[in-house]
């Protein structure tokens, strides 16, 4: 059991190291650098101009479809690079594992294709 | 086969009678009860000729299984002997009488009598499995089919609230006598571990010294069980204390209570004792209590019946005090008079109440002999088997009252006992008393001046010949049945005829001494009877005026008389109105306040806690994930906590 | 090698499923009937695969098909099929008829069958999410309408949460025990110095999870809601085979790997199990919508069936799976006579909508009765067998306060059930309902005679009920 815990210390150490950073980023300007609020300064920003709209306004569903699909498709890669590399190693099975992965995401390829989620209009 | 079809013909007549009785319209219904009732008469008086002449011996009909539950096994079986073919033959006959009697009683009826004639059919039934039933069960089973008929029967006008009334005093009069009776068999498994007669009777001797240990005391098994059989047989043969119900059930149409209340179901009780003779034989003491309260029973009813005014409680507390004379005679040991008196009675008892029933009929439902009289002429057939009912009831020799009264008389006289004198004392003054009633009873219908209103005495008429034709082959049992049988049943040939289905012990000799009395003692019941007669031809024929300065004269012994001795109004004070109290009490505070509490409480509550249990749910996810994570929370606790 | 045909009918339905998605989607007409005959063909076919498989382990132990998952699985396909013929009917007068539909339903059976032979919490996690990311869509599937489209909103974000406890609870058992297979779990559970706290919170957490699906207390929160909302037949399929599936894992998991330590999850089951009964029977009296109802009584019926798990033995299981058994039946049947509530063209919802249904429509009736009476586990109904196995479970092994609040609950429950048969027979008639089409009738009769005539065949289910839970205890 220790065994396994100690397997993770690389990542308690990373996690520190990261926290470290931001704190002290975050922490640093925070005491050093001087605060002189006012109204406009602490106004919202936007490329120069006033805000205009709420910022809770409805996005079109389609920015989420697209959005989703792509993870799906950006998922798949994922899986195809350490598949890939030990291609070798994992042999037919592997192979046609991966295949058989593949024939899945274009089904439903195909569903969305045919129910026009790709299109915009 | 012929003995079982005997038995079972009644009930399909029943069945078919009685259920699809609607249907079928009252003539249907009414011939299927009647075919089955004959084919059934048929057979029974066959299986009883098989078995007196042609020497058919004794044998056990098995029906089916009934009872298999562990060691103990029960059969439905019919026990063929004497006394069940006997019973069966006698039954059967007077049944289908009496059913083509009603066709006739119950003409006029409003609504369709097919219920009645199911229910006779159906009580017919439950009489023959009563008399043929080779165990106690099974003969508990016919007991209790005979008290359900009997309560449907007396309650058959049930939007008569008297009738309704009587109906269940009848039944719960029976019950008294039947938790005896249950407990009297509970006590004969204990004791022999069956319940079946053969295997009971032989084991008898064997246990004669077991003893029941109890407060104290130590009492004779047999004594014990005699005792509470004999209870059971006083309830339903309306013996003192608990014959209340037996004047009530009058409510009833009158051929049931001629059928029942007469001839069969009332004398169960007898037939019972009859049964239990080997074991009775054995229980000297319950005997002396039979003898007891059969001579008690025989002259209490005869003094009540001198001066009742309803024609058929005339004849009903008659038939109560010919019911103590059969227990009388069991008492002493001589079974077979028993028996002889129960067949002679169910002859001529049946036939005074038809011929009340008739009698009634002609009086456009007229019942109280005051209001009759005078009308001899014009019902001559009814008059003249009132006539030779009354004078077989009376004991005048030859008709068949005589030959088995007489024989129990002496039968009383020669077990030479204490009890037995006693019993033989309250007998002949009964005898006297009967005889008297039976003339009142007669002089008052049939003699005298008209008392009736004039409509009603428009409209006296002789009975159609479905209920005259009953009362001529009735009459004849009546004067036949006596002498015909005597030698038979208590006479020379009363070993060849019973075959041993009677058990009198070795030191009963009652029997054989009948014949020894002495020459006065034998003659009593006679004279008595005649005497008796006499007596009313003089109070109601030729001074008519002295019965009313007597009741003048002797008012509280009257009124006491009139009203039954007050045991009606004493069992009110002493059981109904303590049970009505309880009951009241129970209901008000213990079923209303207690036990309806508790559960509208609960109700309450319920309802209560599904109002707060639905209160959070008030459709926030917000709240249900907090809802489920403080769940979670509580669970890790619980875990932990448990370690 | 490994051994393929393990899972050849999951194998098989997941491919049917694919086919049955392309053939719709290519087809580009209304083919929802069609869609569900096909699928329901699939699972015809796999019903018999199911039978016919063998025990063994297999895919690096990852899946196991033993008599316990067989049977699972084919209740699982049994309440599949039936709610799938309940929603032929309804999607179509409802408006709603789409071919995703029976795919929906087909794809979430895969996962609760792969949950019925997860020999591995992955596996089992895998077969959940397939399970209910199906369901989530499903309970959302009449979209235009805003009760649905709340309905599935509400069903996912808090199975969400449910499902991120399973997952932590999963890993922290990993964590504590450097494995997750079913196999080698016993051996780490059981350390030297006994079970460790952090494995006791991960088993609390994997409880949890599982609880939720079985929207037993405290986890039940979104079970009325959803009812109410969800177009019926999601309403009775998620109250049939998605409730067979977590309990089985439940029960394998339970028994299987932690089966030793009973004693420590023995209170959290009572607790949640006593929890269920009583908020199933309580708060369904003052319900008024007849979903709504079923949804407590459907806790309420958790509750009882957790009562088989609590004392983790074999009577026990073998008690749980007969519940289960009969549960779905009635379940089906009832939600069969809901779905017959319509008129004029609407879906009606209301108790009182029923009122005097008895004198219009006698057969409906006389079947609603029929599983009020069962659920309320009145013999000779095939819901009185349920709760008598279990409840003798219970006694067996001394709980006697599970078995009298069962029993207590039971009759507080018979109320509302009772309520129902009362307002279908002695009140004043309300306008007839519309008449109902074959495919409703055809469930509410198959499991009105399942229901019963269970009394009749008692002997045969009982004996794949034993068989099944003795596969769990070796």
């Amino acid at each position: 059991m220790h065994l396994v815990l100690a397997n993770y210390f690389p990542v308690l150490v990373f996690l520190a190291i990261a926290l470290g950073i931001g704190g002290a980023m975050v922490g640093g300007s925070m005491l050093v650098a001087r605060q002189m609020p006012y109204a406009e300064k602490v106004s919202a920003y936007e490329c120069g101009f006033e805000a205009f709209g709420d910022a809770r306004r409805r996005f079109d569903v389609r920015f989420y479809l697209v959005a989703i699909l792509f993870i799906i498709f950006d998922l798949e890669v994922a899986f195809l690079f350490p598949w890939a590399i030990s291609l070798g190693r994992i042999g037919l099975f592997g192979f046609f594992s991966m295949l058989a992965f593949l024939g899945v995401l274009t089904v439903g390829f195909i569903y969305e294709w045919c129910k026009g989620a790709l299109e915009w209009e | 086969m012929l003995f079982a079809t005997a038995v079972f013909a009644p009930l399909l007549g029943a069945l078919l009678a009685g259920l699809p009785g609607r249907v079928l319209g009252d003539r249907a219904a009414q011939l299927i009860a009647i075919c089955f009732m004959l084919l059934a008469s048929v057979c029974g008086v066959a299986a009883w000729v098989q078995h007196i002449y042609l020497g058919v011996p004794n044998g056990v009909v098995p029906v089916a299984d009934w009872i298999t539950a562990g060691d103990f096994r029960l059969q439905w079986a019919l026990q063929y002997d004497t006394l069940s073919t006997t019973m069966v033959a006698m039954v059967t006959c007077v049944a289908t009488l009496i059913h083509i009697y009603s066709v006739g009683y119950m003409a006029h009826e409003r609504f369709t009598t097919s219920r009645f004639f199911g229910y006779l059919s159906l009580f017919s039934f439950s009489m023959l499995m009563l008399v043929t039933a080779n165990n106690l069960v099974q003969l508990f089973f016919g007991w209790e089919g005979v008290g359900l008929c009997s309560y449907l029967l007396i309650g058959y006008w049930y939007d008569r609230p008297s009738a309704c009334a009587a109906a269940i005093k009848a039944m719960i009069v029976n019950r008294v006598g039947d938790l005896s009776f249950a407990l009297g068999i509970a006590a004969v498994f204990l004791r022999f571990g069956v319940v079946d007669f053969s295997t009971i009777f032989a084991a008898v001797p064997a246990h004669v010294d077991d003893m029941y240990h109890l407060l104290g005391t130590d009492f004779r098994a047999y004594e014990v069980i005699g005792v509470l059989l004999f209870i059971g047989a006083m309830g339903k043969s309306a013996q003192i204390f608990l014959h209340t119900w037996l004047p009530d059930a009058m409510e009833g149409p009158t051929p049931v209570s001629a059928l029942i209340h007469a001839a069969t179901m009332v004398t169960a009780g007898v037939f019972l004792m009859a049964r239990m003779s080997p074991l009775m034989e054995y229980a000297p003491g319950a005997l002396g209590m039979v003898t007891f309260i059969g001579a008690t029973t025989c002259l209490f009813a005869a003094t009540i019946g001198c001066v009742q005014n309803d024609i058929k409680r005339v004849i009903a507390y008659s038939t109560c005090s010919q019911l103590g004379y059969m227990f009388l005679a069991a008492g002493v040991g001589a079974y077979q008079a028993s028996v002889f008196h129960l067949i002679t009675h169910a002859f001529f008892k049946a036939l005074l109440f038809l011929c009340a029933g008739s009698v009634i009929h002609a009086m456009s439902d007229e019942q109280d002999m005051r209001k009759m009289g005078g009308i001899w002429r014009r019902v001559p057939v009814t008059y003249a088997a009132m006539w030779m009912g009354s004078l077989a009831l009376g004991g005048v020799f030859p008709f068949a009252g005589y030959f088995s009264k007489d024989a129990i008389l002496n039968a009383a006289f020669e077990s030479g006992s204490g009890i037995g004198l006693y019993g033989f004392a309250c007998g002949s003054a009964a005898a006297f008393l009967t005889a008297f009633y039976s003339g009142r009873l007669l002089f008052m219908t049939f003699h005298g001046a008209p008392r009736a209103d004039h409509h009603t005495m428009e409209h006296v008429h002789e009975s159609p010949l479905t209920m005259t034709g009953p009362l001529m082959a009735l009459s004849v049992g009546a004067v036949l049945a006596g002498w015909w049988f005597y030698p038979q049943f208590i006479g020379s040939l009363q070993q060849a005829y019973w075959q041993g289905a009677l058990f009198n012990g070795a030191n009963n000799h009652v029997l054989q001494r009948l014949e020894d009395v002495p020459a006065v003692i034998a003659l009593l019941p006679s004279v008595l009877g005649l005497a008796g007669f006499a007596i009313a031809v003089w109070f109601y024929i030729i001074n008519t005026a002295l019965p009313v300065r007597l009741a003048e004269r002797f008012r509280p012994v009257y009124l006491f008389l009139l009203n039954k001795w007050y045991f009606d109004e004493l069992y009110d004070r002493i059981f109904v109105k303590p049970a009505w109290f309880l009951a009241r009490l129970l209901w008000h505070t213990g079923d209303e306040t207690l036990i309806d509490g508790v559960p509208n409480g609960l109700a309450e509550l319920t309802v209560d806690g599904s109002r707060q249990a639905v209160r959070i749910q008030t459709g926030s996810i917000a709240i249900y994930a907090f809802t489920m994570l403080i769940g979670l929370v509580g669970l890790v606790s619980i875990f932990l906590f448990n370690r | 090698m490994m051994n393929w045909a393990a899972a050849s009918p999951e194998i098989f339905l997941a491919v049917a499923g694919m086919a049955i998605l392309l053939f719709g989607v290519l087809l580009k007409k209304e083919n929802a009937a069609l869609c569900t005959m096909l699928v329901l063909g699939a699972f015809a076919a796999t019903f018999v695969m199911v039978m016919q498989t063998v025990p063994q382990t297999a895919y690096s132990s990852l899946f196991v098909t033993d008599a316990f998952a067989s049977y699972a699985k084919l209740l699982i396909l049994a309440g599949g099929a039936l709610t799938m013929v309940l929603s032929l009917d309804y999607n179509e007068r409802q408006g709603i008829g789409r071919f995703e539909f029976p795919v929906l339903m087909l794809f979430s059976t895969v996962g609760m069958m792969t949950m019925a032979s997860a020999a591995n919490l992955m596996t089992l996690y895998m077969g959940l999410e397939l399970m209910s990311l199906s369901i989530y869509v499903l309970a959302a599937f009449a979209r235009e309408e805003l009760r649905s489209a709340e309905a599935g909103l509400k069903y996912f974000v808090l199975s969400a949460l449910a499902s991120g406890l399973l997952l932590y609870g999963i890993s922290l058992t990993y964590g504590f025990a450097g494995t997750m297979d079913f196999a080698k779990l016993p051996d780490a559970v059981t350390g030297v110095d006994g079970v460790s706290t952090g494995l006791m919170v991960g088993i609390a957490f994997v409880i949890a999870g599982l609880a939720f699906k079985l929207s037993a207390v405290p986890f039940h929160m979104w079970t009325p809601d959803v009812y109410e909302g969800a177009p019926t037949p999601v309403t009775a399929f998620m109250s049939t085979a998605p409730k067979v599936a977590p309990f089985v894992v439940l029960l394998r998991v339970l028994i299987g790997p932690f089966g030793h330590v009973s004693v420590q999850w023995q209170p959290i089951i009572e607790v949640v199990s006593i929890a269920s009964m009583l908020l199933g029977s309580f708060a369904a009296i003052g319900q008024t919508n007849i979903k709504r109802l079923m949804a407590y009584s459907s806790i309420g019926h958790m509750g009882y069936a957790l009562v088989g798990l609590a004392p983790g033995t074999e009577s026990g299981v073998r008690g749980v799976l007969i519940y289960l058994l009969t549960y779905v039946a009635m379940s089906a049947g009832a939600f069969a006579c809901v779905i017959a509530m319509r008129r004029q063209g609407k879906s009606v919802e209301r108790i009182s909508d029923l009122a005097g249904l008895a004198k219009t429509d006698l057969p409906l009736a006389s079947l609603l009765t029929l599983f009020m009476f069962s659920m309320a586990g009145v013999p000779p109904f095939a819901g009185f067998f349920g709760k008598l196995y279990v409840f003798l479970a219970a006694v067996q092994s001394g709980l006697w306060l599970l078995a009298i609040v069962g029993i207590l609950t039971s009759v507080v429950a018979c109320y509302y059930y009772i309520r129902i048969i009362k307002v279908m027979f002695f009140d004043a008639p309300a306008p007839a309902f519309d008449t109902r089409s074959a495919s409703v009738s055809f469930v509410a009769i198959a499991s009105g005679m399942f229901t019963l005539l269970f009394v009749l065949a008692l002997g045969p289910f009982t004996g794949a009920a034993e068989a099944a839970a003795r596969v769990l205890f070796g």
